[in-house]
């Protein structure tokens, strides 16, 4: 049976593209600015908003937005006042966001833990009509904003002193990073889950950085391996009937181990 | 008398509880050499990041270009380069694209780089000798070629004005010469530098003035000390590293 019979799974198909394609764009700045487990943070968070929408009997994706946009904004303050303590602030966040979760999910009317196991971890019958609308709305919006303000979020990332010297609008910029890095863990989630939707911003950066040297290519090569292995995920979690966020990873990981022994290689012959 | 570039009247910065800097008054006219000199912990590097709005004033008034720093919007009028070129996000990039990166304050994010852009960029990358690392990335660059990316980085907005930070710290002979003769360039174009700096080295023939400190005072502003070896330099006198825990007020013990 074809994988394109379904029209479940062609709508996840295409949220899988999108996905694929505004996670590793914006992962790439988190990743510049050593910020690779904020996509992790955020994802946290958004599960105590994905359990509020079940509480309050409105759409899980909108009160998980709404909250992974707060719990961004939170992180990034945190952020910038630069102390040690803000791992722990950070740490505080993370528990506080599956803990608000689960709480608020035993909460709400005939709710178990149980019902948040499609958010976790992503399922294929996630996307409805309705979701794919803001899937691709949100996602054309975060791909947007990575290929308008790239060049200024660029030289943030590089230094932020320099940035703020030479008149650009650093707070604004990084307030920026967090919101989408916010939006597209919430769009990712139903694809690949919210404990691994970081995975998917940071692991084809680290694959690509393997075998690249300008900021340029690494972005692009992400977007286009993240594309990749989310679709192929995807196609794995049809026909093998697992969890599609774990075969997304789990490939993407994959290819990771393959650029690090190419780079190795490569290094090696260099030598 | 023209706009001076920087007005500092009563510039007092307070960190931590700490007066780095107190009653410093400090004019440096367009076009001109500035250097700043100082023992370490003299507070050199916290003025230079006060005038260009890094660090805020505890107490004073700042004019950039004439305008208070509170109003002043026109940054492409200032280049900074900071003590060292960072180089630890943990994605690649290439010297010409951190280079480009000078250029973002600039140009208008719903546009792509011009002609002048790039032609501006080029010029910047061959002022300090990088033409040829362009598409290398700045990590395989030595320490001395780092600083000569920031400086790049810093001349590709055009400033009218280069503020640094210890450019010749840790940088090799080479590199030292290169950014003399970048700075001249500069200089000649009637561009206006003020660098704090530890050794003149190669940079003693650009200086026409230099200002003095000393825990957190100006103690001498005028022309540079002459290079008859360097230790004759007011610069190498060496202060001592916890200057500032006089007691000046109590109650800042615990930090």
């Amino acid at each position: 049976m074809s994988i394109f019979a379904y029209d479940f799974m062609r709508r996840a198909l295409v949220a899988a593209v999108l996905v694929g394609l505004a996670a590793p764009a914006i992962g790439t700045f988190l990743v510049q600015r050593r910020l690779s487990l904020m996509g992790d943070g955020i994802g946290h968070i958004a599960l105590t908003g994905v359990a509020l929408g079940f509480l309050l009997g409105t759409a899980p994706v909108l009160t998980a937005i709404v909250v992974a946009i707060v719990g961004a904004i939170a992180i990034e303050l945190v952020r910038e006042r630069g102390r040690a303590s803000g791992d722990v602030a950070l740490a505080l966040l993370f528990y506080g966001g599956i803990a608000g979760g689960v709480l608020l999910i035993g909460l709400s009317p005939g709710g178990t833990p149980g019902a948040l196991v499609g958010y976790l971890f992503g399922s294929l019958s996630n996307v409805t009509t309705s979701d794919l609308a803001v899937i691709v709305g949100l996602g054309v919006a975060v791909l947007a904003i990575v290929a308008v303000f790239a060049r200024e979020l660029f030289a943030v990332c590089q230094d932020e002193e320099v940035a703020r010297v030479s008149g650009l609008p650093v707070r604004f910029l990084n307030i920026l990073v967090a919101v989408t890095a916010a939006v597209t863990v919430t769009v990712a989630m139903r694809v690949v889950g919210l404990l691994l939707v970081s995975a998917l911003m940071v692991v084809p950066v680290a694959t690509t950085q393997q075998l690249t040297r300008s900021f340029r290519t690494t972005l692009l090569g992400a977007c286009a391996l993240g594309a990749t292995a989310s679709v192929g995920g995807l196609v794995m979690a049809f026909y093998l009937d697992v969890a599609p966020g774990a075969a997304t990873v789990v490939l993407a990981l994959g290819v990771f181990l393959v650029f690090v022994l190419l780079g190795g290689a490569r290094r090696a012959v260099a030598r | 008398m023209s706009v001076p570039v920087f007005c500092l009247t009563g510039g007092q910065v307070v960190l931590g509880g700490r007066r780095i800097l107190d009653e410093v008054d400090i004019r440096v006219e367009a076009g001109e050499f500035v250097a700043i000199l100082g023992a370490n912990g003299s507070g050199k590097t916290t003025l230079v990041r006060s005038l260009v709005g890094l660090v805020p004033l505890a107490a004073g008034h700042l004019e950039l270009f004439g305008t208070p720093i509170g109003r002043f919007r026109d940054w492409a009028r200032l280049g900074y380069v900071p003590q060292r070129l960072a180089v630890g996000g943990g994605v690649p990039a290439t010297v010409g694209e951190v280079v480009a990166s000078g250029r973002a304050g600039r140009v208008s994010r719903f546009r792509r780089y011009g002609a002048d852009d790039r032609r501006a960029i080029a010029h910047a990358l061959e002022d300090v000798g990088l033409a040829d690392r362009t598409r290398d990335a700045v990590t395989t660059l030595s320490g001395g070629q780092q600083q000569r990316v920031a400086i790049a980085r810093a001349l590709a907005g055009e400033p009218e004005v280069l503020v640094m930070d210890e450019p010749t710290a840790g940088v090799d002979a080479d590199s030292q010469d290169t950014l003399a003769g970048a700075l001249g360039h500069l200089s000649n174009a009637g561009g206006s530098v003020v660098l704090v700096a530890h050794e003149l080295g190669p940079l003693a023939g650009l200086i026409e003035r230099a200002v003095v400190l000393s825990h957190g005072h100006v103690v001498s502003d005028g022309p540079p000390p002459q290079p008859e070896g360097h230790h004759a330099d007011p610069a190498h006198v060496h202060g001592h590293p916890h200057a500032g825990e006089q007691p000046q007020r109590a109650g800042f013990g615990l930090a």
